[in-house]
This record gives structure tokens, sequence and C-alpha cells, in this order.
């Protein structure tokens, strides 16, 4: 079984059926079957390898889906761009997976024209509305996406064979390194994943969901792909700039379903017209990203009367989910994310390996079908996270005498800041360019909405001629909007360990800096 | 003194655009359209229009319509303040 078997089923099953509705389109399973064909029927006429990787830099929803299952059907490995990027994590992310083809759209030019001349592998572009061709790339051929979906190609050559073993994707996750590493999963894991979550969620071909996550995370990815496999309905809208308009479309479209990380539930509870609608459609929401605290829960309840709430755990390492907690124990169990998943075995282990009784601290360890291959080309790495007891996580957590699992922490300092995962090395290492910075400490900082907000504590050098908005500037220069510190704390020193190590845990109440 | 407009676009340019270039930024490009602003830059824009202009801003009124560029943003702004 493939990923690109449930669009192939969904088609023939529901050919004329809306499976998109993006803006003011929609679009049927045999649109959306005929888009990926032409597409993947293109793509083999390059001949390239098998498991060749085709990188998606867009946020037009036809445009991402066909091309992921055209990259497929063509024999390659998917890579979903975050498009809130830099030139700098652009070029590193296409080199680093050696993309043979990028499809994307002009919008995204201030970013193309100066990170792909650096991108030797490239072979050919796909752009959306392709007016001139971009100069640099001399050999690489560059194609209008419109063109190709209305041309009358068909295959001139059979498209490859590939098994569920095979490479399907890859996603890019913040590393605890600095530079965002690459979780490789094949179609067996995706496709157990799929399974687990459909089941769990009794997911249908009525199922007409409200999609917001964006397609590049495993979270947008696993919705993305759950509800094609059931021959449902996706209403996406990523942007969650306006709430309101998301709430409208969700009446207008009659969803059954939504899915959101903590920070969508609390922006749609603190600043959006919430209690003037009413959702007597919505059947389910889920949350991923962390446990919903009792009064959430509670107002989510109150706002959301018809819906069953899933509390959701997981990593893009585990092609998505783990756990799960059932909507019947929301209220008694505040503060768990339930148990294991369909498929999945989760134990909490010592350092040693050996299982923690009830009540302890362990890090969660997860066995099943959906844990991905590895990181890509970083084989240590991969070690270090799968090992003969499965994927350890670095999340520590302690479970009740029912088996009901707590998270308690992180053994990362991965910064959660919405629907991101925030490596604090990766501004540490920009910040630290700076002529006027010393060094630098990122931290995460709670925050009711965000979850956390990011924080750089910076020394700066002696007789520094510096402003903040000036390490503000050089941050966004190499970074994503996302990821510069939404404040900046001068300090004349940081706290260290006897070893000279950052103690970051000092930084945290910084109250007592300021 | 400066115009609603002008303080507008001095905080887009400092809080989300950190670029001193003025040319940065038409007045008439939607934050949504062009990536400017994200969800959370939303709310931080709200907290800024109400404490800056000693305004309520509903909850209602959180809507394309009224935030989605400098132009919309300054008549908004405008209407609330008249």
């Amino acid at each position: 079984m493939l990923v690109t078997n449930y669009l192939i089923a969904s088609a023939e099953r529901h050919p004329g059926k809306n499976a998109l509705f993006y803006g003011s389109r929609s679009f049927t399973y045999l649109e959306l079957l005929a888009s990926s064909q032409k597409i993947a029927s293109w793509l083999n006429e390059f001949r390239f390898d098998a498991g060749f990787r085709g990188a998606i830099l867009n946020d037009d929803a036809f445009e991402y889906i066909s091309a992921y299952f055209a990259i497929l059907l063509a024999g390659g490995v998917v890579v979903g761009l975050n498009t809130q990027t830099s030139d700098a994590e652009l070029s590193h992310v296409l080199d680093d997976c050696g993309a043979s083809v990028l499809f994307t759209a002009n919008k995204f030019n201030r970013y193309l024209k100066s990170a792909l001349p650096r991108c030797s592998l490239l072979k050919a572009l796909v752009l959306s509305g392709l007016r001139e061709e971009l100069a640099g790339l001399e050999s690489c051929v560059q194609q209008d996406l419109g063109e190709l979906n209305h041309c009358p190609c068909t295959a001139s050559s059979p498209l490859p064979r590939r098994s569920s073993y095979d490479f399907a994707q890859i996603i890019y996750t913040s590393g605890t390194t600095g530079k965002p590493k690459g979780v490789v999963l094949r179609h067996a894991n995706l496709i157990a994943n799929t399974t687990s979550i459909v089941s769990y969620l009794q997911l249908q071909p009525n199922d007409k969901v409200m999609a917001v996550l964006p397609f590049h995370y495993s979270y947008g990815n696993s919705v993305l792909l759950t509800h094609l496999a059931v021959g449902g309905s996706l209403v996406v809208n990523q942007s969650f700039l306006y709430p309101n308009v998301i709430l409208q479309q969700m009446v207008e479209q009659e969803v059954t379903g939504f899915s959101g990380v903590p920070s969508t539930f609390a922006i749609l509870l603190s600043r959006s017209a919430l209690a003037a609608y009413s959702f007597p459609t919505l059947r389910y929401l889920t949350q991923a990203g962390a446990a919903m605290s009792p009064e959430l829960a509670r107002q989510l309840n109150q706002a959301f009367p018809t819906a069953n709430i899933y509390i959701m755990y997981g990593q893009t390492e585990a092609s998505a989910r783990l756990a799960y907690l059932d909507p019947a124990e929301l209220v008694q169990r505040p503060g768990s994310i339930g148990k294991s998943i369909p498929g999945v075995e989760l134990t909490l282990r010592d350092r040693m390996g050996k299982i923690v009784n009830p009540g302890e601290i362990g890090e969660i360890v997860a066995c099943g079908e959906n844990i991905m291959a590895g990181y890509w080309n970083r084989p240590e790495e991969t070690r270090e996270v799968l090992r003969p007891e499965g994927l350890w996580t670095g999340d520590l957590a302690r479970s009740d005498e029912e088996g009901f699992l707590y998270i308690v922490s992180r053994k990362s300092d991965l910064i959660k800041c919405g629907s991101h995962r925030i490596a604090p090395k990766e501004i540490e290492d920009v910040l630290a360019t700076h002529s006027a910075v010393h060094e630098a400490a990122v931290i995460g900082i709670p925050d009711e909405i965000l979850d956390e907000r990011i924080r750089a504590c910076v020394v700066l050098r002696p007789e520094a001629d510096y402003s903040v908005k000036d390490l503000l500037v050089h941050c966004r220069k190499y970074l994503p909007l996302y990821k510069v510190p939404h404040e900046v704390v001068v300090l004349e020193d940081l706290p260290r360990t006897t070893t000279g190590k950052i103690k970051k845990s000092e930084l945290r109440p910084m109250e007592a800096y300021l | 003194m400066q115009t609603n407009e002008e303080k507008i676009r001095a905080f887009i340019l400092n809080n989300f655009l950190f670029d001193a270039n003025e040319g940065a930024l038409a007045n008439d490009a939607s934050f949504l359209e062009q990536g400017i602003i994200d969800s959370t830059g939303v709310l931080e824009l709200v907290e800024w229009l109400e404490e800056a202009f000693a305004i309520k801003i509903e909850d209602e009124e959180l809507i394309p319509e009224n935030l989605d560029s400098v132009d919309r943003l300054a008549q908004f702004i405008g209407k609330k303040t008249s």
C-alpha cells in the first residue's frame, strides 16, 4: 500500500465529490488526481533516480496537494517546505535534501532569487504564474504550472513502481544542534499512522474538516492524508490571521471537524466572535502540541457543545501521532495526553532503558509501524533517538495506575511557539554573527496565547554600537519571521555552570534581572 | 505631528518588516496576501491599536475589511476615533 493509493481509491469511489474547498474554488477528487497525474507524467520525462526529492514551497492548497501526489506518483520523495522562510533556510533545506525539482509560486520570488542559484542539484523549477524565467538558473528547466495543468499530456512511459518500504516524505523539523533536520518517513509509516488516526477519530466519507494547519508540518500533513484516505473533504484556510473568517467558513461549509494547536484555541476563545456562532454539524475537535487545562476544556465544551474534543500527542518522527485522550476522559483526566493510539506501544523508561513504575518519571519511548526511518543524512542523530527499545522522544512523562500519560517536561530546550518548534541554537548562532554581540542565549518564556515567546539574552562587546532594532533586523535577514525574538534583553554576563556552560534555567525568571 | 497612517506604517515597519526602507510597505498591500503579519502578529497589532489610539476594538471587528492593509487600518481608526 502506498500513500498515492489514498487519492486513487477516493477518486474511484467519489470521482465527482469535492475533495477540497480553497478560497472561492473547489476541486473534485477526479480533478486532483488528473492534475497530479499530468504533473507526474511530466516529471517522469526527466528520468530522475527513484527516490528523487521533490520540494514544494507553496501555500496554495490545490497546487500543494497536486504536486505532493505528483512527486509520489513519479517515484519521488516529497519535501514540503515552510512558506515562512528566509533565503538562508530555503537554500539550506533544498541543499540538505538534494532536491531535483521545486514546485513554488511567484510570490516567493524574493527568496527564490537569492536561494536557488546556490542549489546546484536543482534540475527543474515549476512555478505557478511564471512570467519570466529567473536569472542564474541556466541549467534548470523552468516550467509554468498552469500550462502543465492545461496540457493534454499523457504518460509516454509507465510511472515507476514503488514499495511501501520506500521513502515517501521528508519533513523538516527544528534540530537541537541548530539547522533544521529532515525526518524521513516511508510510505508504510504514513499509512500506519493514517490508518490509526482514521480509526480513533472514526472518520467517514461525510467528514469535512476545517484545515487551518499548514500541510508542511506533520500535524497538517496527517489532517490532509486522513481526510483524503476516507474520501472526506478539506476546507483549507491556513492563514488564521482573521479567526472570524475561519468561523464564518466553518458555519457556511457545515464542517464536521476542526484541528488546532493550543494557540489556535486560545486565539479563538480570546479574540474572535466565537460566541456569536453555532456549529451544529461539528463532530470533533483535535488538539495536539500540549495537554489541555480543565478551564480551556470547559470553555471549548461550551463553545462547541456537539463536538468531541480529542487531545493528542505525537512527534514528526512518529509520522505525527503517538497518543490520544479519549474525549470521554477529558474532564476526569485533566492534563493527560491519554494512551497510545492503535498500532503504537508506548513505554516510560529510565536512562538505562528500564521501564519505570506507575507514578515515576521516565522518557516516552515509542514502537510502531509509524516510526520514521531516520533523519536524512544524519546517522549519528538517528542512532541517538532510534535505539533497540524504540524511538526515544525526549519527552519526560509519568503514568497513573490506569496507564494514562502526563507529560512532565522536555529534555531538549526547543521553544514551542504557536504551531512552531524552534531551536534556540539556530537563533543564538545568528545573533552571534552580529558585530555587536559577544554572546547570546535564547529561551522560551511562558505566554498565554503562544505557549512560549522567544526571548534573546545578549551580552554585548565592549563599546558596541547597536540598537535592539539592529539585532532584530539582523535576525530577520537570516531567519523566518516566526524565529525572530519577541524581545531582547541586554545583560552584562550570562549565568554559567562550574564547567562554563550557560545555565538557561537561571535566565528564565528574568524579571530578577530587569 | 504624525498622521494615523504614518503611525501605523511605522509600527508595521518596525515590528514586522524590521526594515527602515519606507518603500518596503505599500499602503494598499494586503498583510495576508503578502505574508507581512502572522496570526499572533495580528494580536500584537490590535493590542497596539487599542493602546496607541485609546480605542476598544470589538472581537467582531477583527476582520480583513478593517485590518488587512495600512489604508484599511487608517480608515478603520478614523471611523473609531471620529
